[in-house]
């Protein structure tokens, strides 16, 4: 699902990631962790398109994503499921309107963006909550609205970069229970974290790395 | 997308007035020199149209010589009406238009100004080309000279064409700085929907998806601006038509004042909506290009 050939990312003379070769198989969950600049949220843009590698390949879904042209890079990204840490949520838009966004672009019809919206605000436990605005959430409700909108259109691979980041301890697994639950109905699951608690509550393959290399590997 | 630019009209309504202004600005200084071009235009047109050549006789020719002369004149292909005038004629018509000559033609006698012919031409004759063929024909021994109006006329036009090319340049320039004055305006409402627009891209918006409810929002503003502009260019056509028409008799422009035709109104308008359209079109451009 996502392989990565001698990729490097350079900034300046800033090496953000060196020599990097990966494979992450459908259905995978994998934690991309290390310490703050080590190359996480590098990579992850790289996978969602934000950022082109300097050398090397990069294939996502099937896709070569490191020639991937500005006008093809949304198709690319309406297979990915993305969540942020800052959530990312628009602040003047309901909570219906914010998930339903991602079928909107897609062009589905209204009746079907309001029966997904709620089928997957239930999923989240957030069932009757459509109408709500953002800031009138917590924070963990609002993640859980982000990672709604990230799987609301089926995609093959979700992407989270710090997803708890801003949780605290509860809210940090209900979040990943959610997680959990998506990569169990099928879609590939990369999550950037360095929180070492949840990693382990949560045992998945880890890889490591240190300025931008892969260290470690299991 | 509809409804997207529907709703972004309403939550900015203050940044769309401000576009709109701009937009109705800039159209009210093209459309307030196309109206004045249009009105100067008119009226040399009836000048063009109404061509009199003038032939004064010499001293020493024949009253029934100039009958002949004149009959020969009529004749001519493109001419239209030949009219004599005798000096006494001449003295009272000048007497009639500048009442202070009554002294001076007194004490020099009604003989001193001469008889003349007043030739008018067709109006399919009337390009300078009819004009020194005619002229040429009428030249003679008969007379002592032959005053060609036209020619002022016609230096006249070529300075409303050099004034249409220049109006036609600063035009061009008004509209150009509009597009960027719209475009800058629609800059701020783009800023201030960054968050969501930046979103839209991440979850796979194209810029299609992302430009028309903004292209549409252009074209709002351009209409509303364009027809704002009509609007105070009709208010000012009427409080000057009004207020200036004992003026407009006596000056050279005519009787009224006319307005914009059709044809011109409907290409402001659409000038409007175009320029809308390219702010809108270069704020998502911006946008689009400065984000991941």
């Amino acid at each position: 699902m996502i392989r990565l050939y001698h990729v490097f990312k350079t900034y300046g003379d800033k090496h953000a990631l060196r020599d990097i070769e990966l494979r992450v198989a459908k259905g995978e969950f994998v934690y991309i962790t290390g310490h703050s600049g080590a190359g996480k949220s590098t990579l992850l843009k790289m996978l969602y398109g934000a950022e082109k590698p300097t050398s090397g390949k990069l294939l996502v879904g099937g896709v070569d994503a490191s020639k991937l042209s500005g006008k093809k890079l949304p198709y690319l990204r309406r297979n990915i499921g993305i969540v942020f840490q800052d959530f990312k949520l628009i602040p003047t838009r309901s909570v219906a309107d914010n998930i339903g966004l991602c079928l909107e672009v897609l062009g589905v019809p209204r009746e079907m963006i309001d029966r997904r919206v709620k089928a997957v605000l239930n999923t989240v436990g957030l069932a009757g909550r459509e109408d709500s605005f953002p800031l009138d959430l917590s924070g963990g409700e609002q993640q859980r609205v982000a990672v709604a909108r990230a799987i609301v259109n089926d995609p093959a691979i979700l992407l989270a970069d710090e997803p708890t980041g801003n949780l605290d301890g509860a809210m940090a697994i209900e979040v990943m229970e959610i997680l959990k639950a998506v990569n169990l109905r099928g879609a590939t699951v990369l999550i950037a974290t360095h929180d070492a608690g949840l990693m382990d509550r949560f045992p998945h393959r880890r890889i490591r790395f240190e300025k931008g290399r892969i260290v470690s590997d299991a | 997308m509809l409804r997207r630019a529907a709703r972004s009209l309403r939550e900015n309504l203050y940044l769309n007035a401000m576009a709109m202004m701009v937009i109705a600005a800039s159209l009210l200084l093209v459309g307030t020199f196309l109206l004045a071009l249009v009105n100067i235009q008119s009226v040399v047109d009836s000048w063009n149209r109404d061509i009199h050549i003038s032939a004064y006789f010499d001293e020493g020719v024949e009253i029934e010589r100039r009958f002949v002369v004149k009959d020969r004149i009529a004749g001519i292909d493109g001419v239209e009406a030949v009219s004599y005038i005798s000096e006494e004629d001449a003295g009272i018509y000048l007497k009639e238009k500048i009442p202070e000559m009554e002294a001076v033609l007194a004490e020099l006698g009604d003989d001193v100004l001469p008889a003349s012919l007043e030739i008018t031409l067709k109006d399919s004759h009337t390009a300078p080309e009819d004009i020194a063929r005619i002229g040429g024909q009428i030249q003679g021994t008969d007379f002592e000279e032959v005053d060609f109006g036209q020619e002022w006329v016609q230096r006249f036009s070529t300075f409303i064409s050099l004034i249409q090319l220049l109006g036609f340049a600063m035009g061009v320039l008004i509209f150009v700085a509009g597009v960027f004055l719209v475009g800058n305006t629609m800059h701020l409402v783009t800023y201030t929907r960054r968050a969501e627009l930046e979103t839209m891209k991440l979850v796979g918006a194209t810029w299609w998806f992302i430009a028309v409810p903004f292209l549409i929002e252009g074209l709002v503003q351009g209409l509303i601006g364009s027809l704002i502009a009509v609007f105070i260019l009709a208010v000012l056509h009427s409080l000057m038509s009004n207020h200036l028409q004992e003026y407009l008799q006596l000056a050279i422009l005519g009787d009224t004042l006319a307005f914009l035709p059709g044809g011109w109104l409907l290409l402001l308008v659409l000038g409007g909506v175009v320029l809308g359209c390219c702010g809108s079109i270069l704020s998502v451009r911006r946008f689009w290009t400065a984000s991941a």
